[in-house]
């Protein structure tokens, strides 16, 4: 019950913030859009600290980051040890150690989901985004905050919002706020990218 | 009445009424059965079992279309809500994850059983820290939501273990919480019926309790689409049903009219239906006795025997009229005079025909044996009728003249004119042979579908909704047997470890097998032994989370979870039976009819998988491990059939053989027999070669149809034979045998336009070949009478 209520306020939380941006903002989301589908590929190193209640310690994970436009992302993580998620299209491959998993993404919504705020971000593909979350931008070209919160109820019962950061149509902090109160900040830090002539 | 006529007709009535009784007592089926053939080697055999009574034969696919998407969702959730509370079926899937809450708590507590990270390291300090570092490193992300509420039970992710593996390869698109297409234009469900796939009446009534959940609760602009086997095979016996009704009934008016126009007599008319009826009654008993059961399709093809049957009838009402002829036995009542001239080429008509239809009671296909005896029984049947109780009733063949005088005219005209076309009709059968040669690789079908009675549509909805639901090819599988349910669960657990690393290499997309749920009891046991006693556990566990994010005191519960599982039972297929994993290991582990268990690895390929490469990879990868076969369905059922046609043809053959062994008996004389086969073949020839210029490949059934060709074409050869070898034109004997082409032609050419193609090949086969074979005959009627310069064919206005 409790949960459910949190849900709700989320909800029209959300939906308050939403309404209150002005739309005549000098800096939406589609011109976010805009800039980020300037992206052709990129390559850059994370670092991911999770803060999970249950934990005595803070989780630490760094790797790398690859996008290719228009639907290729691979997250291989280094430390503390090797892991792949690479996803292309509906194909989800996920390795640790010796074990390779493959999945169709449309068969785990959540995880369509999930794949999408990185990847509809990366592309600057509005229409994936807005599939999935309701976007809010807020910020300037040099330096944005693009908050996304989850539509889908079940999804929302887990996930409560990602929270990225950027400047120009580079992406630098993922913050994940999971509904148990747990979080995640990934730290991006760019090596290389190619952007449209 | 004489004694005599007593006893035959006390006879007769005597049989009819067994054969009725029989028939009441009678099971007719319609599933595909029938058009599965008994398989000659184990794997095959596996193969058609698990179609013809595993899970395939009980899986219903359904699609809900129209509307929009949240109303699709809602109405999948309502439908299987409701039908999850009938009793008609044992599962339903919509991809609503609610349903698996009952699996997901079997899982939890046999996790030590079945997790195949279990072993002797896993446990060890090194072990565990590893295990442990895997699990929180789903923590912090949304995975956490699955792994966090088991974490200080299960620290080790042992469920995620297991989870990974059933949850292999592509799986159906989820949308609003349940299954969708692809392109999100369908909800999906997928549902086991509790009743066995042969059980008709128990499937019609799940399709129909299915409609109407559907119904109660649809909202306006939604549709319902069923496909699958049980859904197959209750509308192919409806549409059997339908069909041998309406042709039952057509042919019946156009055969009564045609005999009431020509004899102009009711009672003559009502004595054509006595061999005809008789010959299907004692058909239908035959099969029922022989095979304890009678297919819908022998029945449809009852409606055949109609042509043939009715021509014995017609035979002897127009030969048997009196004083008709001269001759040795002009002075005799009609029926005596036609048991000398008349019966004795009918007699070896039938025969032949019987020595036809005898080769293909032998066939493999349960289905054509049952045509095969059918046939026989009703042909004999038919004639005993004819020769027996036709003469009571008429006893000089039928009074009425009708158009019987036009008919004579006009089959005297035939045997005047087509003689003249005889060197055309041997160039075109030349002509023939040579177009059957050059075309001699594309002229059978080996398909197995074209002996399967279902619409092109229907097929393709089923491949549309399977392909979605059942991801990438669910036909290619492993089967897997052994001595006992021991060595076949050993077996499976090799052939998966060769899997897996098809898995790892992306060859495959994953893999389903029963040893998952139902591991061997040696690896059981082997798992068991790894589990270390609490004090060791605790003190690895101190080990391992010295440092760690997670401290060892918290993990109490997943000690006691490792001391449980060290005492439990373990899992058997008899307590598995009883859980709720049951419904998913029943598709997995078969249990033949002979007892013995096969399992089956259904295989999930990567998209746009090169299937034949995977088959030689997994032909490779599993050659050295005993009892397992590599299946893919498609090529198997094609190989099997195209066995079984190599034997319907060898059968065809052996019975044509015995046709010209027969009449080569009865003839004594080779250029007699030459002259008899002749029009026979051409009449063969030329109808195969239509089919092949007209591009349509010839299946068993096209065999079934040429072997009735011949065995109906027999009766005017040999007929032709007798009036050359008598010198004589007998005008009547002319016109039974045009009118009997005629019915056939007819009722054979009804049959070709139904919509079950099983029938409408026959028909089509049938239809052109008597007609050219009475063509044939009758131009090569008076080939030996030639030279002795007699006239063959009289003016017919002298005897008009």
């Amino acid at each position: 019950m409790r949960a459910d209520r949190r849900r709700v306020s989320l909800w029209v939380g959300a939906w308050i913030v939403g309404a209150a941006s002005p739309a005549h903002a000098a800096f939406g989301f589609d011109d976010l859009m805009r800039t980020l589908a300037q992206r052709r590929s990129g390559e850059a190193k994370f670092v991911e600290q999770r803060f999970v209640a249950v934990l005595d310690q803070t989780l630490t994970y760094t790797g790398t980051l690859s996008y290719t436009a228009p639907d290729k992302l691979a997250r291989h993580t280094l430390t503390p040890r090797p892991e792949s998620f690479v996803v292309e299209g509906n194909q989800l491959t996920l390795q640790r150690g010796q074990r390779v998993r493959r999945l169709a993404l449309d068969s785990v919504p959540e995880l369509a989901a999930m794949v999408e705020a990185m990847r509809g971000t990366m592309s600057g593909d509005g229409s994936a985004l807005q599939r999935y979350f309701k976007p809010t931008v807020q910020g300037a070209a040099s330096r944005w905050t693009l908050t996304l919160v989850p539509l889908d109820f079940r999804l929302l019962g887990v996930v409560r919002l990602l929270r990225i950061d950027g400047h120009q149509s580079d992406v630098r902090v993922v913050e994940l706020q999971l509904a148990d109160g747990d979080r995640s900040v990934l730290t991006i830090d760019p090596i290389s990218s190619k952007t449209r002539p | 009445m004489t004694r005599r006529t007593i006893i035959t007709l006390a006879l007769w009535l005597g049989a009819l009424a067994a054969c009725a009784a029989v028939i009441v007592h009678t099971r007719f089926s319609a599933d595909l059965s029938a058009f599965l053939p008994a398989a000659p080697d184990a794997r095959q055999r596996a193969l058609i079992e698990q179609l013809k009574s595993g899970v395939a034969a009980r899986t219903l696919l359904i699609g809900i279309r129209g509307g929009d998407a949240a109303q699709r969702a809602a109405a999948s959730r309502a439908l299987a809500d409701r039908m999850r509370a009938e009793a008609a079926f044992e599962q339903v899937l919509n991809g609503d994850f609610a349903a698996y809450a009952a699996v997901g708590r079997w899982v939890v507590e046999h996790r030590y059983q079945i997790s195949p990270a279990v072993s002797t390291e896993r446990f060890s300090a090194d072990g565990l820290r590893e295990a442990i570092d895997d699990t929180l490193s789903l923590l912090g992300t949304p995975a956490a939501a699955s792994v966090k509420p088991l974490l200080e039970r299960d620290p080790t992710g042992e469920v995620q273990r297991i989870a990974e593996g059933a949850l292999s390869g592509g799986g159906p698109r989820t949308r609003d919480g349940v299954w969708v297409s692809r392109d999100g234009q369908r909800a999906l469900l997928m549902a086991l019926s509790r009743a066995a796939g042969a059980d008709l009446d128990a499937q019609a009534h799940a399709l129909q309790t299915i409609r109407d959940a559907f119904a109660a609760q649809a909202t306006p602009g939604l549709v319902l689409e069923l496909s699958g086997a049980p859904k197959f095979a209750v509308d192919s016996r409806e549409q059997i049903r339908s069909e041998t009704k309406t042709l039952a009934i057509t042919g019946t008016i156009m055969m009564g009219g045609l005999l009431l126009v020509t004899f102009a007599s009711l009672r003559a008319l009502a004595a054509a239906v006595l061999p005809v009826a008789s010959g299907i009654v004692a058909g239908v008993a035959t099969v029922s006795l022989v095979f304890g059961g009678v297919h819908g399709m022998t029945l449809g093809f009852g409606t055949t025997l109609i042509g043939e049957a009715v021509d014995y009838a017609i035979y002897y009402l127009i030969q048997a009229r009196g004083g008709a002829a001269g001759g040795p036995h002009a002075d005799e009542p009609g029926w005596r005079r036609w048991l000398h001239e008349g019966w004795p080429t009918v007699r070896l008509g039938v025969l032949t025909s019987v020595c036809g239809f005898l080769a293909l009671a032998f066939s493999g296909f349960p289905g054509l044996a049952q045509l095969g005896v059918f046939s026989v029984a009703g042909l004999i049947a038919a004639a005993l009728t004819t020769r027996f109780v036709l003469p009571l009733a008429l006893p000089n063949g039928t009074p009425g003249v009708g158009l019987r005088r036009h008919l004579g005219h006009w089959a005297d005209r035939l045997v005047q004119v087509t003689p003249r076309a005889r060197h055309w009709f041997t160039a075109l059968g030349i002509a023939a042979a040579l177009v059957l040669l050059w075309r001699h690789d594309r002229l059978w079908e080996s398909e197995l579908s074209s002996l399967s009675p279902l619409s092109a549509e229907a097929l393709a909805l089923d491949a549309e909704l399977r392909a979605q639901l059942l991801s990438g090819d669910e036909r290619t599988l492993v089967a897997v047997m052994g001595p006992d349910l021991e060595a076949v669960l050993q077996r499976v657990e090799a052939v998966s470890a060769r899997l897996d690393a098809l898995v790892q290499q992306g060859r495959l997309s994953g893999y389903e097998a029963i040893t998952r749920w139902l591991p061997s009891q040696a690896t059981q046991q082997r798992r068991r032994a790894a589990l270390p006693d609490a004090a060791t556990l605790r003190a690895n566990l101190a080990a391992a989370t010295a440092g760690g994010s997670l401290s060892a005191k918290r993990l109490e519960p997943f000690i006691d979870d490792v001391q449980h599982a060290r005492a439990a039972a373990p899992i058997s297929a008899a307590t598995l039976a009883q859980t709720p994993v049951a419904p998913i290991t029943a598709a997995l582990l078969v249990q033949g009819s002979d007892g013995q268990a096969t399992a089956l690895l259904p295989l999930v390929q990567p998209a746009g998988a090169d299937g034949d490469a995977l088959h030689a990879a997994l032909e490779q990868a599993l050659r050295d491990i005993d009892g397992a076969h590599v299946l893919s369905v498609g090529d198997e059922l094609r190989r099997l059939y195209r066995h079984y046609l190599g034997e319907a043809q060898g059968q065809a053959l052996f019975g044509a053989l015995g046709v010209v062994l027969l009449m080569g008996c009865w003839l004594r004389s080779l250029p007699r027999l030459l002259a008899v086969c002749k029009p026979l073949l051409l009449a063969v020839l030329l109808t195969m070669a239509g089919f092949a210029l007209a591009g349509v490949a010839l299946g068993i059934l096209h065999l079934v149809g040429l072997l009735l060709v011949v065995a109906v074409g027999s009766n005017y050869s040999l007929f032709m034979d007798w009036l050359r070898h008598q010198q004589s034109t007998d005008e009547d004997t002319l016109a039974s045998l045009l009118l009997a082409n005629i019915t056939i032609v007819l009722s054979f050419g009804l049959i070709a336009l139904s919509h079950i193609p099983a029938l409408s090949a026959i028909g089509r086969v049938v239809a052109p070949g008597a007609l050219l074979a009475l063509l044939t005959s009758a131009a090569y009627a008076s080939a030996s009478a030639r030279p002795r310069a007699a006239p063959m064919v009289k003016v017919p206005s002298e005897r008009a």
